[in-house]
C-alpha cells in the first residue's frame, strides 16, 4: 500500500502537472482540495480521468467523485476495491 | 442620437427544422428536436440525446443543388440553408452594390468534417480529403456563404463559445451605427461534432436526459446544432427601401465576468450586468421586458448564476422567461442567433415561449420559468442572453416596431 | 467617426528579440528548418503556479504579452479585443488525437477548454478583471486586422479616454505543418530563414508563430505615443488591379499621396505566386524604403502583429533596421508606414501608421 501511494502522488503530479513537487510532498490525508494543494474543480475532472485510464474506474455521481477524491489515502483506497485495470 | 438599427430578415435551421415558421410550429405543439443522433457518428449516440437537425448532407446538398464534388462541411451547409431563407425575397443587386457586411460566429467551424479525416491529414500522401484542408477554419463558412450566394461582403467570422453568434449581431449593429456598412448579416453557425461532444463530456456537463433548465433536479446540457442568421440595416434605410421591419435591434451589451475560465460567478453578477446594461441602452427599466430568451443550459453552474441575476434583476416585475435548448439543444455558436429570432418571433406572434422538461424550482432561488407556451400577450420588448467561457456575457434587446 | 488610434505599448513574442524591447532584433535567430519558434520568456512573471501549471505554449506567451504590454502602458484595459487563426491548436489536436485513441473515452477537459479560441480572452479579462468588452476574432490571416477594426469602433463609440488592448497571436506545430505542406504553404527547398526573400522564385514560404499586443488609445494627451494607426482595411483575395485601387483609395482618403510614404513594410513571404503583388506595390511608391519581416517571425495568420511591432518601433526610433531594409527610400525621416500583408491565402490587408508627434 505505501509503494502504491508513492506511485499514485507521482501520477498526480504528472497528470496536474504539479511541477516541481516530489510524491513525498503529499500528505496522505492532506485534503487535495482547498486547503491542502489548493486543487480546483478542473484539476478534480483530470483526477477521474487518471482513475478511468489506469484504473478503469469509472465515477459518474459527483458526490461519490467528491468523496473519492479528497485526499490520496481516499484514493488509494477506493482505488484498491475498484480497480478493474 | 444614433440611427435606430433594425432586423428586416431573418433565417434558420435547427433540429426544429427548416425556417422560422417550422421552428415556431415546433415550439406550439411543444415537439421537442432531441433523440439519439442519426448522422453523428459517435460512441456515445445511444447514451445521449441531441438536437441535431434531420437532415443528411447529401439531402442539404440536393436542397441546395450542390455539384457532387462540393467541399462544404455540414456547417457550412447549414449556414447555407440558414441564408437561403434570409435572402428569400432579397434585393441581391442591392446587397451587391452597397457596402454590406457578413459577420459569421463558429465555435469549432468544420470540425464536423475534420474529425473525420484526421487519420487521413496526418498520414503522408494526399487524396480527396485534401479540399477539406481548410474546414477546420471558422471563417471557411463565412467564405462558403458569401461565394455561394455571389455576395462580395465586408467579412468578420468570431469566436467566443456559446455567445458567439450574439456578438455578431452586436458588431453589425456597431458597424452600421458608425457608418462603416449600410447591412450586417449576422450569426452564426455549428454542427454537432465528437470533439464537441466529448469535450463537455469530459467536463461532465451533459444530461443523459433532455436537459432540465432551470429545475433542481438538472444535471447539464444537450448539444444540437444549427445556423441562424438575421439582416441589420439603419431604420431609415428600411424605411426609404419598404423593407418589412421586424423589430429594433433596440439594445445589447457584451461584458466579461472576470471570474473563472469556464465557469459563471455564482450569484450572476456578470449575467445581471450584461441584462441591465443591454436595457439601459434600449432606454428600457425591468417591468418593459415582456419575455426573457434565457441562456438556461441546464447546468448546475449556468443556471443557478443566470436565475440569481434574472431574479435580483427583476424582483417582482418577472416577465415570462424560458430557456428554449429543450427544444434545440445547446448549438453553441449559433445559439445566439437562433433564440434572437425566436425572442423577436414570439414577440411578433404575441406568445410566451414554453421552458420545457421543468419540474421543481432550484432550491436556492425558487425560480418559475414560463413551462406552458403562453398566447395572446403583448410583448413588447424582449431579452436574448447568450452567455460563454471565457466569461463572455452578451445580452440583445429587441422591441417592437 | 474617429480613425486614429495611438500605440501607447506595443509588446511582441517573437523567434526574435522583440519581447526584450531594447534588444531590437539583436543578434538575429535564424532557422534552416523551413519554421521558426518563439524565443520562450519568463511566463512566470504574470501568471501563478497553480494557473501555469496546465497552460499550453500558446496561452503563456499570449497571456504574458497582454500583461506586460498593459504594464509597458500603465493602463487599466477598457475593453479586450483579439484575433487568431488558429488559436491554441496544440490543446485542439492533443484533444482530438486523444479522443481517436481513446475511442471517446476519459479525455482531459482542459486541452478542450483551452482550445476554445477566447481561452487567452478569458484569461486576460480574469488577471486585469476587466469586465467590459471583450472579443474574439478568427478569420483566418485576417484575424488581428478585425481585431484592430473593432478596436477602431470601440475608441469612436466613446467621448472620453479609452485603452484598448488588441492582440494578435498564433502557434506553429508539427501537424499543422505537415497538414500544411500538402497544399503547398512552405518551400521544397531547405534554406536559410534570413535568407527567405532572396528564394523568391519558388513557391511557399517558411512557417512562424508569435504573440504580439498593442495598447490602443484615442487619446495622446501625454504624447508618449510616437505612432498612430489612422487606417486599416482588408481585403479578401484581391486581384492585383483591386489591390492597387485599393492603396490609391486609402492614400486619397487620408490626405496622402505615394511619396509621403516613407517606408513600405512589406508582409512579403518569399512565394514567387505573389510576385506581381509585390511588384506592383513597389511600383506604385516608387520613393519609398522598402523592408519585410517574414524572414525574422515566420508565416502565420497573426504575422502582421509583428509588422505592427515593427513599425512602431521604427518610427519611434527614426530607424530602419538594416535586418528588414530590402530597399532604400529618399527619405531619412520616417513619418509614414504603408504596412501591406498578404496572407498564405491570397487575402490582404493595408495599414497606414502615422508619426503622432
Amino acid at each position: 500500500m505505501e509503494d502504491f501511494k508513492v506511485t499514485l502522488k507521482q501520477q498526480i503530479i504528472d497528470s496536474l502537472n504539479l511541477q516541481g513537487m516530489k510524491p513525498e510532498e503529499i500528505d496522505d490525508n492532506a485534503p487535495l482540495f482547498g486547503e491542502g494543494l489548493g486543487l480546483d474543480s478542473i484539476d478534480s475532472l483530470e483526477l477521474m480521468v487518471l482513475l478511468e485510464r489506469n484504473y478503469g474506474i469509472k465515477i459518474e455521481d459527483a458526490r461519490e467523485g467528491r468523496k473519492v477524491l479528497t485526499s490520496v489515502q481516499s484514493m488509494a483506497d477506493y482505488i484498491q476495491q475498484n480497480r478493474k485495470i | 442620437m444614433a440611427e435606430k438599427i433594425v432586423v428586416t430578415a431573418v433565417g434558420l435551421i435547427s433540429a426544429l427544422g427548416h425556417g422560422v415558421a417550422a421552428n415556431m410550429q415546433a415550439m406550439r405543439d411543444n415537439r421537442s428536436g432531441l433523440r439519439h443522433p442519426l448522422h453523428l457518428r459517435t460512441v456515445h449516440a445511444a447514451e445521449f440525446v441531441m438536437g441535431e437537425v434531420v437532415h443528411s448532407n447529401e439531402e442539404m446538398a440536393s436542397i441546395l443543388n450542390l455539384p457532387a464534388d462540393h467541399s462544404y462541411s455540414r456547417t457550412a451547409l447549414l449556414a447555407l440553408l440558414a441564408m437561403q431563407e434570409l435572402l428569400v425575397g432579397a434585393d441581391m443587386e442591392l446587397l451587391r452594390s452597397e457596402p454590406l457586411a457578413l459577420i459569421n460566429a463558429g465555435t469549432v467551424g468544420g470540425m464536423c468534417t475534420v474529425e473525420d479525416l484526421y487519420p487521413d491529414f496526418i498520414a503522408p500522401g494526399t487524396g480527396d480529403y485534401i479540399k477539406y484542408i481548410d474546414a477546420l477554419d471558422c471563417s471557411e463558412s463565412t467564405e462558403n456563404i458569401a461565394g455561394h450566394f455571389g455576395l462580395k461582403p465586408f467579412m468578420a467570422t468570431i469566436s467566443t463559445a456559446c455567445s458567439s453568434s450574439a456578438n455578431a449581431a452586436l458588431l453589425g449593429a456597431r458597424m452600421i451605427k458608425q457608418g462603416v456598412v449600410k447591412r450586417a448579416i449576422c450569426g452564426g453557425c455549428d454542427a454537432l461534432s465528437r470533439f464537441t461532444l466529448n469535450g463537455f463530456n469530459s467536463l461532465k456537463n451533459i444530461d443523459r436526459r433532455p436537459c432540465m433548465p432551470f429545475d433542481q433536479d438538472r444535471l447539464g446540457l444537450n448539444l444540437g446544432e444549427g445556423a441562424a442568421y438575421l439582416m441589420l440595416e439603419a431604420e431609415s434605410s428600411a424605411i426609404a427601401r419598404g423593407a418589412n421591419i421586424l423589430a429594433e435591434f433596440s439594445g445589447y451589451c457584451n461584458s466579461n465576468d472576470a471570474y473563472h475560465p469556464t465557469a459563471p460567478s455564482p450569484h450572476g453578477d456578470g449575467a445581471y450586468n450584461t441584462m441591465q446594461q443591454a436595457m439601459n441602452m434600449a432606454g428600457l427599466k425591468p417591468s418593459d421586458i415582456g419575455y426573457i430568451n434565457a441562456h438556461g443550459t441546464a447546468t448546475i453552474n449556468n443556471d443557478i448564476a443566470e436565475g440569481a441575476a434574472i431574479k435580483r434583476l427583476f424582483g417582482d416585475a418577472m416577465p415570462y422567461f424560458s430557456s428554449t435548448k429543450p427544444f434545440t439543444g445547446h448549438t453553441l455558436a449559433a445559439a445566439g442567433a437562433i433564440e434572437a429570432i425566436f425572442s423577436i418571433t414570439a414577440m411578433q406572434q404575441g406568445i410566451a415561449l414554453p421552458n420545457l422538461n421543468f419540474h421543481a424550482p432550484m432550491e436556492e432561488l425558487l425560480l418559475v420559468p414560463t413551462t406552458q407556451l403562453v398566447e395572446n400577450v403583448s410583448i413588447k420588448h424582449v431579452l436574448s442572453n447568450s452567455f460563454g467561457f471565457g466569461g463572455n456575457n452578451v445580452s440583445l434587446a429587441f422591441s417592437a416596431s | 467617426m474617429n480613425r486614429v488610434m495611438y500605440i501607447k505599448a506595443a509588446t511582441c513574442i517573437s523567434p526574435q528579440h522583440s519581447y526584450d524591447a531594447e534588444m531590437f532584433l539583436a543578434p538575429p535567430v535564424s532557422s534552416d528548418t523551413g519554421r521558426l519558434y518563439v524565443l520562450d520568456q519568463d511566463y512566470r512573471k504574470y501568471i501563478s503556479p497553480v494557473a501555469i501549471r496546465r497552460m499550453s505554449r500558446l496561452l503563456k506567451m499570449s497571456i504574458t504579452a497582454g500583461m506586460q504590454c498593459l504594464a509597458d502602458a500603465n493602463v487599466q484595459p477598457d475593453a479586450i479585443i483579439t484575433g487568431t487563426g488558429r488559436g491554441s491548436v496544440s490543446d485542439m489536436e492533443h484533444f482530438l488525437h486523444d479522443m481517436i485513441e481513446f475511442k471517446e473515452e476519459a479525455l482531459n477537459p482542459t486541452y478542450f477548454i483551452q482550445s476554445t479560441y477566447n481561452s487567452v480572452n478569458g484569461w486576460l479579462a480574469l488577471q486585469t478583471k476587466c469586465t467590459s468588452y471583450n472579443q474574439t476574432y478568427v478569420h483566418r490571416g485576417l484575424s488581428l486586422e478585425l481585431a484592430l477594426l473593432d478596436a477602431q469602433l470601440t475608441l469612436s463609440e466613446v467621448d472620453g479616454t479609452q485603452n484598448v488592448l488588441v492582440g494578435g497571436f498564433d502557434e506553429m506545430t508539427d501537424y499543422y505543418h505537415f497538414v500544411k505542406n500538402k497544399v503547398g504553404y512552405w518551400k521544397q527547398e531547405q534554406i536559410n530563414s534570413l535568407e527567405l526573400l532572396k528564394h523568391n522564385d519558388t513557391t511557399g514560404t517558411i512557417g512562424g508563430e508569435g504573440s504580439s499586443f498593442f495598447v490602443l488609445s484615442n487619446d495622446n494627451d501625454n504624447d508618449n505615443a510616437t505612432t498612430a494607426i489612422t487606417a486599416i482595411q482588408t481585403l479578401h483575395k484581391p486581384t492585383v488591379e483591386e489591390l492597387q485601387t485599393a492603396v490609391l483609395s486609402l492614400l486619397t482618403k487620408n490626405g496622402l499621396t505615394a511619396n509621403d510614404i516613407d517606408v513600405l513594410l512589406s508582409g512579403m513571404n518569399g512565394n514567387s505566386g505573389f510576385k506581381a503583388f509585390n511588384d506592383a506595390m513597389a511600383n506604385m511608391l516608387p520613393g519609398s524604403a522598402i523592408a519585410a519581416f517574414k524572414h525574422l517571425c515566420g508565416d502565420f495568420d497573426t504575422a502582421t502583429g509583428f509588422g505592427l511591432w515593427l513599425a512602431n518601433y521604427m518610427i519611434a526610433k527614426q530607424t530602419l533596421p538594416e535586418l528588414a531594409i530590402i530597399k532604400q527610400g529618399t527619405s531619412k525621416a520616417i513619418k509614414h508606414i504603408l504596412l501591406f500583408n498578404q496572407t498564405i491565402a491570397g487575402d490582404a490587408s493595408l495599414m497606414l501608421l502615422e508619426q503622432s508627434l
